[in-house]
């Protein structure tokens, strides 16, 4: 997502401190969602009659480029194809004052927003603007009418077609698709070239209503991820900065589909209870996972808290957004100067200079996620898909997120976590994949064994060996798959596959001599078998505490499997809850390094050239270091950025 | 009202054998056969918080209200759903309010009424319901522990400490940590009349032991008397001794047990417990109480009790931080322990952590509910009475 060569100038009106380089990044735009009102008890007509041009001036002076607006619809069309003209000439006046200011509009048509009723039109009388005939046509009919008045201004900078909140009244993927279809064409018709956008994350979107959203998404140029507050609650419960929480927005990221620019949306907290360092670590954690995962930009859920009735704490709808990085009267709060401090970083990162490592692992997310209730596959296969990639990134392995359905050609390692069906085409495609060099690992998440899967993985299946209280690890073969540890843990392991070895080795088995850990050589390829599933034992902990010995087998395992494949961490790294990325540059690199640690760490980092100095990289003195390794300290959530010059 | 179905029956015997996805599988199908049973619903709904899904139990139970009222199960579960999924805590403050309407001398109700409360800021309110529940059950261990961090928060460590050591004393997890030191599978022994034991040391030991288990007393003191009678440097019985002194509040008395069978063998790991809580009831001997659970932490390795005690005793010392690696070390062994969740909650308040607390407090009071066994007992209750 690129924004234009004036935006581009405008935004080095802002100056870092650093001589010379612009406080915004333009391929890493910025922004913040900007919502109709700023106080639960004041009317959408009052914030309609404000003046915009001091918020726009303080979101260019934090060196924001992206502002996201919601249309009202019963404003503008308070009678049946009657627009207003104040309503019109108001959003005149804010595309103007974008335009003054720098900044990039997003205009989103059909928000469904809790206080602002932007949808509640008098003269449609109840009928659902998602289905009713006569309704879609007024809202095409809207469309229409403000994006003539806008094609031609260089200040906005896609059309969103509704938000995540809207699309969840939809009852059918076809509904969306069909609804989606008609809005877009309406725009194309008056506008060909501008990005439309539809703002739902497709996995928090199949969550929150059971509707499949990727077909409606595939006609869109810029795709959403964003976690809600209620897939917050189901995929990694406990407080905002801890445990799994902090890696739920970059998992999302990759969710999302691929081989479009993903806009990291509503970044930062979502609920009032959090203190005010704890909103500082969640924005920090999130907008440097964005930069660190490959997201094409990000969006702050708020500008300013919204000031709420006095009800402590405020009943936070998980729709409802009212934490912003600005309390209600407008004074910087923590996450305040965490935005600018990112903004300021980020600045510095030429991605036209600097790519990100390519992931050639992968988590594949199988299609039972979709599956009805009372399948609890569905519910349980997010939980543990999560738990593999941070698993995975604990290895420091690049690691993607891919669909069943997906291509497996462009990944060299693919993990399939406790997984109860895949469909025999899918077998047959892993096993065609594996034959020509793929390396796959597999967890048992209990049902049957397929032939193919029998064959792939070079075991018999001697069936179900049932539910067991104990996680026992054993190891048969040292050093085969890494530094296996054996362990012997109280966890809930809901299945476990009775394996004969066949022609696999054994790795690994449990305390009864039972294989646990397989590994086959598959034409080119490896296909290793875990008996239990382990990633969902994770994912299921929930207020239970995660048994670590797990964790660490897991990190270990994947680890060592991309070591062998040929994909594995290109940084060493010997803190496990720091993240790491390389940004690859011609003549040097850039080093981010995030913990996702509540406790501060001091991450020994190794490479396999020898570096020769290293400065931050917002500037100052270089740091000589004249070898292959050396040490970062960070905080608790702390980030570091660093260029790294090779001898 | 309606038997309950094959399908039902079904389920609830997969889902007591811990089978969670077939038992919601059969819920489905019972729920085929009949929409309407608030049962299924509420089963259905107590499965899917056994595995996390929220916002399905929620569903489910408040579907099983909606059909049955006084379906108590039912809004345990919703109050519980509610809980977990945060920042929904006016509902889950209803939720508890109409379950203590419906079922009025439940303890329980009352002390995650308080929790809803205070989490939702109003904590005299919350206070008050944590007295409540005392009121109708004044062994509510949950209920003690959260006064004990509502007077931390108000007043500081030195107010709030007895309510801490109280609370443990009525958390039945010391009592079973003593029997677990003294050897005797307490849940295995009969508890036999007077007139039936057999008058020789051994049956009189574990015949005291097991009234002892059951709150007896007198009777375990008297067997003990009898032995000590025949053996008077008998170490078990001296110990033991020291722990019926301690139930009965006599410190000095326990003190001097716990002393006499020390002086017999230093290797007497009930009797440097029994020291070690006599130290702890009186705060100027709180360093002494340190030094002993120090020492029982190596005695009885692999417990996670002994290192809940030394941090409570750290607690009473003010070092905070040592308190805390204390009960970090209690919960590596025993992550499900309640009582070192609840000190780890403390701890956190001493430094301004309030989030870290509140996750300790929400996950000390998930492992309460569920060792106790919160779901069966009402929904039997209401299974039994339909087929009344």
């Amino acid at each position: 997502m690129n924004t234009d060569a004036e935006a581009r100038t405008r935004a080095g009106r802002s100056e870092s401190g650093a001589p010379g380089v612009a406080r915004r990044n333009p391929r890493f735009p910025v922004g913040v969602n900007y919502y109709p009102l700023d106080s639960e008890v004041s009317t959408w007509e009052e914030w309609y009659a404000g003046d915009v041009d001091g918020d726009f001036a303080a979101f260019a002076a934090a060196g924001l480029t992206l502002v996201r607006i919601f249309i009202s619809w019963k404003l503008f069309e308070p009678q049946v194809d009657r627009y207003s003209e104040q309503a019109t000439d108001r959003l005149r006046t804010i595309v103007d004052a974008a335009a003054i200011h720098g900044l990039r509009l997003m205009v989103c048509f059909f928000a469904d927003d809790r206080h602002a009723d932007l949808l509640d039109v008098v003269w449609a009388r109840k009928r659902d603007p998602r289905t009713d005939s006569y309704l879609i046509e007024r809202e095409t009919a809207l469309v229409r009418h403000i994006v003539e008045r806008h094609r031609a201004d260089r200040a906005v900078f896609a059309w969103e077609l509704a938000n995540e909140v809207f699309c969840c009244g939809f009852e059918s993927a076809q509904a969306l698709e069909s609804w989606a279809a008609t809005l877009r064409e309406a725009v194309r018709e008056l506008d060909p070239d501008r990005p439309v956008m539809l703002s739902f994350d497709p996995e928090t979107l199949f969550h929150a209503a059971r509707v499949d959203g990727r077909g409606a998404l595939r006609e869109c140029e810029i795709a959403v991820s964003h976690p809600t507050m209620r897939y917050r609650t189901y995929a990694a419960e406990g407080p905002i900065a801890s445990g799994s929480s902090t890696y739920l927005d970059s998992f999302l990221l990759h969710m999302g589909p691929s081989g479009k620019p993903v806009l990291f949306d509503d970044v930062g907290s979502h609920m009032l209870e959090d203190s005010h360092a704890e909103e500082a670590a969640a924005l920090r954690c999130a907008l440097y996972s964005g930069l660190m995962n490959g997201a094409s930009g990000a969006l702050v859920r708020r500008w300013r808290d919204m000031a709420t009735d006095r009800r402590e704490p405020y009943f936070v709808d998980p729709y409802e957004a009212v934490v912003g990085v600005c309390d209600s009267g407008g004074e910087p709060k923590a996450a305040m100067r965490e935005l600018d401090a990112f903004t300021r970083m980020a600045a510095h990162l030429d991605l036209q200079t600097y790519e990100l490592t390519a992931e050639r692992m992968a988590v594949v997310v199988p299609a039972e996620r979709r599956a009805a209730l009372p399948a609890l596959a569905s519910l349980y296969t997010p939980r543990a898909c999560l738990e593999s990639y941070i698993r995975a990134k604990e290895a420091h392995v690049p690691v993607t997120m891919t669909h069943e359905d997906d291509e497996f050609d462009p990944f060299a390692v693919l993990i399939v976590p406790s997984v109860t069906d895949l469909s025999d085409t899918t077998w047959e495609r892993l096993g065609a994949w594996v034959q020509v060099g793929g390396s796959l690992v597999f967890s048992y998440g209990g049902g049957e064994f397929g032939p193919a899967a029998r064959e792939i993985f070079g075991v018999d299946f001697l069936g179900h060996g049932g539910a067991r209280t104990r996680a026992t690890c054993r190891i048969a073969q040292q050093n085969l798959l890494g530094a296996l540890e054996p362990f012997e843990v109280a966890a809930e392991v809901p299945h476990f596959a009775l394996l004969g070895a066949g022609t696999s080795t054994v790795i690994a088995t449990d305390s009864a001599g039972s294989p646990l850990v397989t590994l086959n050589r598959y034409g080119q390829g490896r296909a290793i078998c875990v008996a239990a599933p382990f990633e969902r034992v994770l994912g299921q902990a929930g207020l239970r505490t995660p048994p670590a010995e797990v964790q660490t087998f897991l990190r270990i395992l994947y680890g060592a499997v991309a070591d062998v494949a040929g994909c594995g961490p290109l940084v060493d790294c010997d803190a496990p809850g720091v993240e790491v990325a390389l940004f690859a540059g011609e003549e040097d690199d850039v080093l981010l390094l995030l913990n996702h640690m509540g406790e501060p760490v001091t991450a020994s980092v190794g490479f396999v050239v020898s570096v020769a100095s290293v400065t931050d990289i917002r500037g100052g003195a270089p740091v000589a270091v004249g070898g292959r390794s050396f040490s970062v300290p960070l905080g608790q959530y702390g980030v570091m950025a660093l260029r790294l010059c090779y001898a | 009202m309606a038997e309950r179905s094959q399908q039902v029956l079904l389920a609830e015997g997969l889902a007591r054998q811990g089978r969670i996805a077939p038992a919601v599988t059969a819920c489905y199908q019972a729920l085929r056969a009949d929409e309407r049973d608030p049962l299924v619903h509420c089963l259905l709904g107590g499965l899917m918080l056994e595995e996390g899904f929220c916002e399905q139990a929620a569903t489910s139970a408040a579907r099983a209200i909606e059909i049955d009222p006084g379906c108590a199960a039912a809004y345990f579960v919703l109050g519980l759903a509610y809980d977990r999924m945060g920042g929904m805590w006016d509902r889950s403050v209803l939720v508890w309010q109409e379950l203590a309407e419906v079922v009025p001398d439940l303890a329980t109700a009352y002390v995650q009424l308080g929790e809803a409360l205070c989490a939702a800021s109003f904590a005299d309110e919350a206070v008050a319901a944590w007295r409540r529940a005392l009121e109708i059950d004044p062994r509510e261990p949950r209920a003690m522990y959260h006064l004990a961090v509502a007077a931390l928060k108000r007043e500081g460590m030195a107010t709030a400490l007895p309510g801490f050591r109280k609370a443990g004393e009525l958390d039945p997890s010391q009592d079973e940590f003593f029997f677990v030191l003294t050897g005797y599978d307490v849940d295995g022994l009969p508890t036999l009349g007077m007139t039936e034991i057999e008058a020789d040391r051994t049956s009189r030991l574990r015949a005291a032991h097991a009234f002892a288990a059951n709150d007896e007393l007198f009777k375990a003191a008297e067997l003990i008397r009898l032995v000590l009678g025949e053996h008077a440097d008998d170490i078990e019985a001296i110990s033991l001794m020291a722990h019926l002194y301690l139930k009965q509040e006599s410190v000095n008395e326990a003190m001097a047990c716990a002393l006499r069978a020390l002086t017999l063998s230093t290797h007497t790991p009930t009797a440097v417990y029994a020291l070690g809580v006599a130290f702890a009831r009186r705060p100027a001997l709180a360093d002494h109480a340190a030094k002993l659970f120090s020492v029982l932490t190596t005695m009885a390795a692999g417990h996670a009790m002994p290192h809940v005690l030394h941090a409570e005793s750290l607690l009473a010392l003010q070092r905070y931080s040592n308190a805390g690696e204390a009960y970090r070390a209690a919960l590596a062994l025993d992550p499900g322990c309640v009582r070192a969740l609840f000190g780890q909650a403390a701890v956190a308040l001493t430094v301004g952590d309030h989030t870290g607390a509140e996750w300790a407090i929400r996950r000390a009071a998930y492992h309460d509910i569920r060792r106790r066994g919160y779901f069966w007992g009402p929904y039997d209750a209401a299974a039994g009475g339909r087929e009344q």
